[in-house]
């Protein structure tokens, strides 16, 4: 008897946590992102075939980008050209951009696929729970942070200023690239990323 | 028997019908829908205008696009505040953030199935930032996003995500004038 009421009262605490978890969900409100210049801690995600990486075995040797992207959003879509060839781009000189996918109704086998069509070969991680999604504040897809080989902020935001390319005037994420390879301060840290926002679970 | 033979067909079909029918209505999917939405493009100095101008009533003003589900899930709530409250007591307005390739697509075809009555704009810019921080610099672009300022031109309430209703009415009703409706 003692045993059965204390499985009903841990289920009833596990039924209102979840209900806590998700009224404050329901709040709308996305985590503040860290500031720039703040230190982002290793992290490790699973990739579309399930294989964990960590953020330390994917960076490249002068820094790395995190963008948060994902299969059905029109705009980030219309960034797939855009980000396999920044990742090509800056392969080269030593930066590794990295794709995550944080919205719970993208699952790997469609993240996959997706990224086969598309042709993006930079790697894709799953973000279950959108924990790091969190961690990072992401709001939208698509949604940059560029760290430097210390996991040190440089850069958060978007891409560029248009979700057209041909309507492309300044391009915030590449520019901070380069001014880090070429030891200069990033001028512009913040840009608002525009896009679909993170389906979060 | 061969009445019960003819019978059942024609029960089916209109079984098959009447099941149809709803989904229609409720895509919006008929044959030929006519379009009566006006979906205006407006730009960050447009928008500026709009929400700085002097104004007899409190003004409600909803981001959104058609390719945000929190966006399309809220929407028969904002059109009924549309209705319930009416232009005499609340000025509102809806601006998408669709790719201007949509304004005579996607977005008055998704407002037709809304019945939405309320002014709709499309912000056609080349870049959104200055329009999001405009509106509010603490807004990161996100949709939807649900601005309601008071007569003076106050933001006295918002929220970005899919909004509560019921907080979103209580708040209307605070601002507008009792008896104007």
């Amino acid at each position: 008897m003692k045993r059965t009421l204390s499985i009903l009262l841990a289920s009833l605490f596990v039924i209102a946590g979840a209900i806590v978890a998700v009224a404050a969900r329901a709040g709308g409100e996305v985590p503040e992102p860290p500031a720039i210049g703040a230190t982002i801690a290793d992290f490790t995600l699973p990739d579309v075939d399930n294989k964990n990486h960590s953020l330390k075995s994917l960076a490249g040797k002068n820094g790395t980008v995190l963008i948060f992207i994902s299969v059905q959003c029109p705009v980030s879509n219309a960034y797939n050209e855009r980000m396999e060839k920044l990742a090509q781009d800056y392969k080269a000189k030593g930066i590794n951009v990295i794709g995550i996918n944080a919205n719970v109704a993208e699952d790997a086998a469609a993240v996959k696929a997706h990224a086969a069509e598309h042709n993006l070969t930079f790697p894709i991680l799953k973000d279950p729970g959108n924990k790091i999604a969190d961690k990072l504040g992401a709001a939208v897809t698509p949604e940059a942070y560029f760290l430097d080989p210390n996991n040190k902020l440089l850069y958060h935001g978007r891409i560029d200023n248009a979700r057209n390319a041909a309507q492309v005037e300044t391009s915030d994420l590449r520019n901070a690239l380069d001014s880090a390879l070429a030891d200069k301060a990033v001028e512009k840290t913040e840009a608002k990323a525009f896009g679909c926002s993170i389906k979060r679970a | 028997m061969r009445i019960t033979r003819a019978i059942i067909p024609i029960t089916l079909c209109v079984l098959l019908v009447s099941l149809a029918a709803p989904a229609q209505k409720r895509y919006g999917r008929t044959a030929k829908p006519p379009q009566t939405a006006v979906v205006s493009p407006i730009d960050t100095d447009a928008l500026k205008g709009l929400l700085t101008q002097q104004r007899e009533r409190p003004l409600l003003v909803n981001f959104w696009a058609t390719f945000c589900d929190p966006c399309r899930d809220e929407f028969p709530e904002l059109v009924k505040i549309n209705n319930d409250y009416g232009s005499k007591s609340l000025e509102f307005f809806t601006v998408s953030l669709d790719d201007m390739s949509e304004i005579k697509k996607e977005v008055p075809k998704f407002l037709d199935a809304m019945k939405a009555k309320m002014p709709a704009y499309l912000l056609n810019v080349n870049d959104p930032e200055p329009a999001i921080n405009l509106v509010d610099r603490k807004w990161r672009g996100d949709l939807p996003a649900t601005y309601l300022y008071n007569e003076k031109g106050e933001i006295v309430y918002k929220h970005i995500g899919r909004v509560n209703i019921a907080e979103l009415r209580e708040a209307i009703d605070k601002v507008v004038k009792k008896g104007s409706s």
